[in-house]
């Protein structure tokens, strides 16, 4: 993991807004870092999810906007998230009689938060997966050796042959993921069943989960330029679990 | 008076779209109220017009059938005239008396399918109120009054003229019946009145209007053979307009299936769970929680990507650490137009991304029997002409009549074209490109497009009748 601050490269800055507009007619606006990792899905830069991210980057939003912008964000996270999950062929008849050719999801899911600001994302994905089941995972920083340490786990009993949708907004050094996928990996959990829904996430972040788990699927809305000599992502939005809890 | 089809008290003065130039490059739409009838019915003071108005509207028993009484266009009185009225020195029985030159401009606002303000007199005041009463979308207009057929341009927007006969015995009877009940005047005012105003404007002014009149109608409403023929005029003109409208509808369709697809429609991604959900929500044997469930996730996904086509401009803002993000903001106020009962569906999709947007309702019906869009019901926010953007919500459109029919609605409030953002869970193909070669600047936002025109097979499931 990467604990040193690389000077931030110049974000990209291009027009935003539905094709059917010409490049004048769209206003410019930041928008993510490209990643070369193909395990890496970026959701599309569009002129909405920019906007709902200003938002919530925005230190004067307050906590009622902050949540629930914040969500509808993390909606789309889980409804792209779900998209890598495998499907069958499946043919229905429609109320009309008619044979309808579609999808079946196959294969069962769960979600698993690290404490506390992944838990922000539970409503998010209850939206869209209804009873789904979800652990939890506990990582603090220990305080002597200052590397991130496993507190509390609980988790589905069952979770080795599941699908695990690991939920943490902010991907700064990446330290925290990086346990709580190890923690899934020792329970059984293979690392192709694991998806990592993430709001925002640094370079440095992604570039060592991928090379680390070269088969996890990483969803994100966000990456961002860099990290700061304190860590926090640049520009990023703040503390995500004070600014959706506490502040 | 008799008040409006749609009332919408309140709002500014009526504004005129002119999007047409672009229009008529492309394809044209009129809604049926285009060519409003307009019916005029003249005849001395208590002679039985608003009684005959109201059995024309009664016996027709349609819902777009609007009486006009020209008692809403009498001047306002300045204070010395108002001093005379109060002591019922004041000719309110001559023309100078009526504003011809305002129910001039509603009559042709009227007629070409806009809205008009029409003015609230207060017989009391004796002077215009602030508020108006809307009129807009009547098949028929019935416009009553003593000089209904006396201005030779309000003659030239009528199709059918009506002189109403009666005896002057009768007329003053009547008047001073109504005159004590619903104006609060006392009698020896009223015969005063009749005397000095009344009775020698019949011979100068009522009369001679029986020499443009249509059909003169003796004996009022007792006369049934009168009231017969007039309502079965109508009722030919509203069924020669009924089929009008509907062959234009047709006429839209020509040539259009060799034509692309307009880039404004915008279809949501054929996602995994899309594809998924769209199983789910088509197979008849799921159950109501899991049709409602899935059909409020798509729906929240269409709302989501209907806004990608809402203006924004770039805003920098600052983060909790003190770093800068060029980021995006809305500009202005962002409302949705429900098309019942369809749209309602998508309602819970509306408010996951927009908790608190304004939310208007259309109630646009097609006739069993003529299979042409009726619009039954209307309530907008009263500043919808000032919003960004506008989204027109409807589970499923399948020849696109109603949708066709909901844009001009919009339009004739004021909103501009390219701020109307249609979206619906499925639409016909055709009916698709119907809509885009007439409102050529909309967008559309679609969660499939299908082949064939379907029945509203969606509301059924998603309200369980």
């Amino acid at each position: 993991m990467s604990a040193h601050p690389e000077k931030p490269k110049p974000a990209p800055v291009q027009c935003v807004g539905p094709e059917y507009r010409s490049e004048s007619q769209k206003p410019t606006a930041t928008v993510s870092t490209d990643v070369e990792f193909e395990t890496v899905t970026v959701l599309p830069q569009t002129p909405q999810l920019i906007a709902l991210l200003s938002k919530i980057r925005d230190r004067d939003t307050e906590r009622g906007d902050f949540i629930f912008y914040s969500n509808r964000i993390i909606r789309l996270l889980v409804e792209e998230g779900l998209n890598h999950l495998p499907t069958v062929e499946h043919t229905v008849t429609t109320p009309v009689g008619r044979p309808y050719d579609g999808l079946a999801f196959e294969g069962k899911i769960c979600g698993v938060s690290i404490m506390r600001a992944g838990e922000a994302m539970e409503q998010g994905l209850r939206d869209c997966c209804r009873s789904v089941r979800i652990g939890k995972i506990l990582i603090q920083r220990d305080e002597e050796t200052a590397q991130p340490k496993l507190f509390y786990d609980k988790l589905p009993t069952d979770i080795a042959q599941r699908w695990v949708m690991l939920l943490d907004p902010m991907f700064a050094t990446g330290g925290s993921a990086i346990m709580a996928v190890e923690v899934l990996i020792s329970r059984g959990v293979p690392e192709e069943h694991i998806l990592f829904i993430n709001l925002i996430a640094s370079p440095e972040g992604i570039k060592n989960f991928a090379t680390k788990f070269p088969k996890l699927r990483v969803v994100t809305a966000f990456i961002d330029q860099g990290l700061d000599e304190k860590n926090y992502i640049i520009p990023g939005l703040g503390d995500f679990g004070d600014r959706y809890y506490t502040m | 008076m008799e008040s409006s089809v749609f009332a919408t008290p309140g709002v500014g003065s009526a504004t005129a779209v002119d999007e047409d130039s672009a229009m008529s490059m492309k394809g044209h739409y009129a809604p049926p109220w285009a060519d409003v009838s307009i019916i005029g019915i003249a005849g001395s003071s208590g002679s039985g017009k608003s009684t005959i108005s109201q059995a024309i509207v009664k016996k027709l028993n349609l819902p777009w059938v609007v009486i006009l009484s020209m008692d809403s266009f009498y001047k306002s009185l300045d204070a010395e005239a108002s001093r005379r009225a109060f002591r019922s020195e004041y000719d309110f029985d001559a023309p100078e008396a009526i504003d011809f030159d305002a129910l001039v401009e509603c009559l042709r606002d009227l007629k070409a399918g806009k809205r008009a303000e029409i003015p609230v007199y207060s017989f009391e005041k004796h002077a215009r109120l602030e508020r108006t009463t809307t009129i807009y979308s009547p098949h028929v207009l019935i416009v009553e009054g003593i000089f209904a057929l006396h201005d030779p341009r309000v003659l030239d927007l009528m199709d059918m003229k009506i002189f109403c006969e009666a005896d002057p015995d009768t007329c003053l009877s009547r008047r001073i019946l109504r005159d004590v009940r619903e104006r609060g005047r006392d009698i020896e005012g009223i015969i005063k009145q009749w005397f000095a105003f009344v009775k020698p404007n019949l011979k100068k002014f009522v009369d001679p209007q029986r020499e443009v009149a249509d059909l003169l109608i003796p004996r009022g409403i007792q006369n049934q053979v009168a009231m017969a023929t007039v309502v079965q005029v109508i009722k030919q003109k509203l069924l020669e307009k009924s089929e009008d409208h509907t062959a234009a509808l047709k006429r839209l369709e020509m040539g259009l299936q060799s034509e692309p697809m307009s880039e404004k429609v915008l279809v949501l991604d054929p996602t995994a769970q899309l594809r998924g959900m769209n199983t789910i929500i088509h197979d008849v044997e799921t159950n109501s929680e899991d049709f409602i469930f899935y059909f409020d996730r798509i729906a929240t996904l269409l709302v989501e990507q209907a806004l990608n086509n809402i203006p924004f401009t770039s805003a920098t803002i600052t983060t909790p650490q003190g770093y800068t993000y060029n980021g995006l903001t809305r500009q202005g106020e962002v409302s949705a137009v429900i098309a019942l009962r369809g749209g309602a569906a998508l309602e819970t999709g509306l408010k996951r991304v927009l908790h608190d947007c304004k939310a208007g309702r259309v109630l646009i019906q097609n006739n069993e029997k003529t299979n042409e869009p009726e619009l039954h019901y209307l309530v907008l926010p009263k500043d919808i002409d000032k919003h960004e953007a506008v989204l027109l919500l409807d589970a499923q459109m399948s020849s696109g009549g109603s949708a066709l029919m909901a844009v001009q609605v919009l339009l004739d409030h004021g909103v501009k074209m390219d701020r109307i953002v249609l979206a619906t869970y499925s639409a016909g193909r055709l009916g698709l490109q119907r809509l885009t070669k007439a409102f050529p600047d909309i967008t559309v936002v679609v969660g499939s497009v299908v082949q064939d025109a379907e029945e509203r097979w969606v509301e059924k499931r998603y309200f369980r009748c």
